[in-house]
């Protein structure tokens, strides 16, 4: 018998290889097409690309639709979303993994397919083809809301007993408990919820064509339009970027409000 | 450490690539011929079309392999692979140089990679011997050989733009939409698609907006009935052409306002969908592509199965508005660094014979460029009502639909020149006829869209982006601003609260967190 012992390190070289080869090498590629231009078959640096964008009223228009779409959809699925999640994380019901299964289900039948048939559904009570933004907005939350209602059900259902009793027990209503406690305590999964709904939402257009029929575009359309049919590989790796860092930087702010919250939060708690 | 790993992996990641090839050249015994074309766009039925013995449907790509093999005695393999838009194959042409031996680009793509000279040309025996040289049309041939592209490019598919309409939509249907404008009131707007493609709206829209001084020109030429071979198709043809390739920033101005109000009242615009929302009757008027025009029609219409059961539907109908429309094809060419340029010309001469033209406009829906004794007598057996003096079964007189502007000159000896007529019933010839086969006189008002240069590529981008981008409904804005408000009035909020629950400490004492 052969006996093969890995490092730790060893074991890591399969993700480094991932990793490297389809994270930091694309990454860069991205990042080399966004700053240059080619001028008569060469290559050249440039600051061009990241101007146009902040300088066209169709690109500023298409991210701020995207922002409005993206914002409205995850603002209703966390209002969707967290009853639903409050309900079945401190139901004693028996079977509520059950329950909590017939949410996820959906999720396993491909998304064109759903978003096809939600095309359907819209044409019979008739609001495809007439109320384009609703539609979209629709398609969004029946695509995204698992992912807000999985990570708000994970951390309500992990909060200990014990201080929402102390709460009661201190003379705290049930509303001042929940606004208190509850809601404070269950902000990571808030957090996670809104990040994994509100990121998808603004680039993942199959929805948006399929059920506007294409008349909204938001930033992931334009994206594979630079790539597809202008053939402005520049432009497009440039919005890219442009939507990395707007991602970046409302996680960074999400992500240190939450910090921030549980800290603050925690000290005015006790 | 973490910087080892990574240089490792980088390592790896930068061999990798090295290795691929080394494992590609192995067995090299038969010869490969690469084919890259759109998708759908060739006669290869899946097994479930062709397994079952009723199927005409050819497989196309397996007959060559067996034709190629018996004809020189060398095994050869089609490695066939398929795009999705033509910037797509052009990157992967840029890209990956000498991939392939033979593309099937569009028209003004094919115009691009000859200007940037891409394009290998096809031998002189090809092009005086093959199959294309004998049966393919005069008119496409003369067209190419007009434009320089001959020996660069060997045109497969063909058609017109125009409206594909549901004929009981309203009383003035037909006559509406005699006009590109048609389509811009709104209760047709609101039941019609037009394309999600920069290239086909802009047409439209600069058809639009000069729709007046393309009337008045063929006011001018005597443009109703116009043959090709008339004196002033020759000129006219080019003044259409002209219009309708105006770049110039006013037009594209009037354009994009255009669409805009099109777009206004429009149901949608579409990539593939408006075929099968045309068929259910989703929508009732679809800006088409004359193929896809024959396809809708084909599916929509009542039909009877071979159990005998009926099957509603509607008849639909194509049109061409009176303008103008626009002639597009695609075409055969061999890139540069093509490897098997021998095997390329045999296969386009293999797909060029007229029979297998037949079998693959039967399976794609698609006119072929192609004329000939085997297409034109398929023509007849699918449309023709009957004989010169016929009537249909409403008791008018069937009327000639004449295609000799197409046919003539490729017959083998079943047909003479100027027989190929088709006898039609008025209402058929409104159907996939007109779609498959456009009349002289629509030819003559067609023009070619030619390939835009980089910067004027930019600005017709840009002006698509606004309409496609634009107008941003006003409760867009009081959203953002809603959530601007709320993202201060929670920072500020925080701030105070933040001043209040941490007062500094004392002097001398120092705060623990």
């Amino acid at each position: 018998m052969v006996r093969v012992h890995f490092s730790r390190r060893q074991l890591c070289i399969p993700y480094g290889l991932f990793l490297a080869l389809f994270v930091v090498i694309p990454m860069l590629l991205i990042l080399f097409y966004a700053f240059t231009e080619e001028i008569d078959g060469v290559l050249t640096f440039t600051f061009s690309n990241f101007l146009n964008f902040f300088t066209s009223t169709a690109k500023l228009s298409t991210l701020l639709m995207s922002f409005t779409v993206a914002i409205i959809s995850t603002a209703i699925c966390l209002a969707i979303a967290y009853p639903v999640a409050y309900i079945l994380a401190r139901s004693k019901l028996r079977r509520r993994n059950v329950l909590l299964m017939l949410f996820i289900l959906p999720m396993w039948i491909n998304f064109v397919l759903r978003i096809t048939a939600l095309r359907e559904l819209l044409d019979l009570i008739g609001l495809l083809g007439t109320q384009n933004y609703l539609n979209t907005i629709i398609g969004m939350v029946y695509d995204f809301l698992p992912f807000m209602i999985l990570p708000l059900y994970t951390t309500l259902e992990k909060l200990d007993e014990s201080y929402l009793e102390a709460a009661a027990d201190l003379g705290g209503n049930k509303f001042t408990v929940f606004t208190k406690v509850t809601f404070p305590l269950s902000m990571p999964g808030v957090i996670s919820g809104i990040t994994m709904v509100f990121m998808p939402s603004m680039t993942n257009y199959v929805v948006s064509d399929t059920l506007s029929n294409f008349n909204i575009t938001i930033l992931g359309k334009l994206i594979d339009q630079y790539f597809t049919t202008y053939d402005n590989w520049h432009m497009g790796s440039m919005i890219s970027i442009i939507l990395l860092v707007i991602i970046f930087v409302t996680m960074l702010a999400t992500g240190g409000f939450k910090d921030d919250g549980r800290e603050a939060r925690g000290a005015n708690l006790w | 450490m973490k910087r080892r790993i990574l240089t490792t992996a980088l390592a790896c990641a930068m061999l990798l690539p090295c290795a691929l090839p080394l494992a590609g050249c192995a067995a090299e015994k038969e010869e490969v011929l690469r084919v890259y074309n759109w998708e759908d766009y060739i006669s290869t039925p899946s097994e479930s079309e062709g397994g079952s013995e009723e199927s005409d449907y050819v497989d196309l790509i397996a007959e060559f392999e067996r034709e190629y093999e018996a004809q020189t005695g060398k095994p050869i393999r089609v490695e066939y692979s398929t795009f999705g838009t033509n910037e797509n194959m052009y990157n992967e042409l840029k890209i990956n140089p000498g991939a392939y031996d033979l593309v099937c680009p569009s028209d003004y793509m094919i115009m691009k990679m000859i200007a940037e000279d891409m394009v290998e040309p096809f031998s002189e025996q090809f092009l005086t011997e093959s199959n294309y040289a004998k049966y393919g049309s005069p008119y496409i041939r003369d067209l190419f050989k007009e434009n320089g592209w001959a020996q660069y490019a060997v045109p497969y598919m063909w058609g017109t733009m125009g409206y594909v309409y549901n004929p009981e939509l309203s009383e003035t249907v037909e006559e509406d939409l005699s006009s590109w404008a048609g389509l811009w009131a709104e209760e047709y707007a609101s039941v019609a698609t037009i394309k999600d493609s920069v290239r086909d709206s802009y047409f439209l829209g600069v058809a639009y907006v000069y729709r007046e001084e393309l009337m008045q020109l063929q006011e001018e030429y005597g443009a109703a009935g116009m043959k090709l071979a008339d004196e002033n198709y020759a000129a006219f043809n080019a003044k259409v052409t002209e219009i309708m390739n105006r770049t110039d920033e006013a037009t594209i101005e009037q354009t994009k306002d255009a669409l805009l109000a099109l777009k206004e009242h429009l149901y949608g615009f579409e990539v593939d969908s408006g075929k099968q929302d045309m068929v259910v009757g989703r929508i009732s008027i679809n800006f088409a592509w004359s193929g896809d025009a024959v396809y809708t029609m084909d599916d929509a219409e009542p039909y009877t199965d071979e159990n005998g059961v009926y099957h509603d539907g509607i008849y639909l109908n194509y049109i061409v508005p009176q303008e103008c429309s626009n002639i597009w094809f695609d075409g055969w060419v061999m890139p540069k660094g093509a490897q098997n340029t021998e095997a390329a010309e045999a296969f386009v001469d293999f797909l060029s014979r007229p029979e297998n033209a037949v079998a693959n406009m039967n399976y794609i829906g698609y006119t072929s460029s192609i004329a000939g004794d085997a297409v034109f007598d398929e023509m007849v057996d699918w449309y023709a009502e009957g004989e010169e003096g016929d009537t249909d079964e409403n008791g008018a007189p069937l009327v000639p639909y004449d295609l000799n502007y197409f046919f003539d000159g490729t017959s083998d000896g079943a047909h003479a020149d100027g027989d190929f007529i088709i006898y039609v019933s008025e209402e058929s010839a409104k159907r996939q006829i007109c779609a498959q086969y456009p009349t002289e006189e629509v030819i003559a008002r067609s023009a070619i869209m030619q390939h835009f240069d980089d910067d004027t590529n930019a600005a017709v981008n840009e002006m698509w982006e606004e309409v496609k981008g634009l107008p941003i409904p006003i409760w867009a804005y009081i959203v953002i601003a809603a959530i601007a408000a709320a993202g201060i009035a929670i920072g500020l909020s925080y701030m105070y609260k933040g001043k209040r629950s941490e007062p500094k400490p004392k002097k001398g004492y120092r705060r623990v967190s």
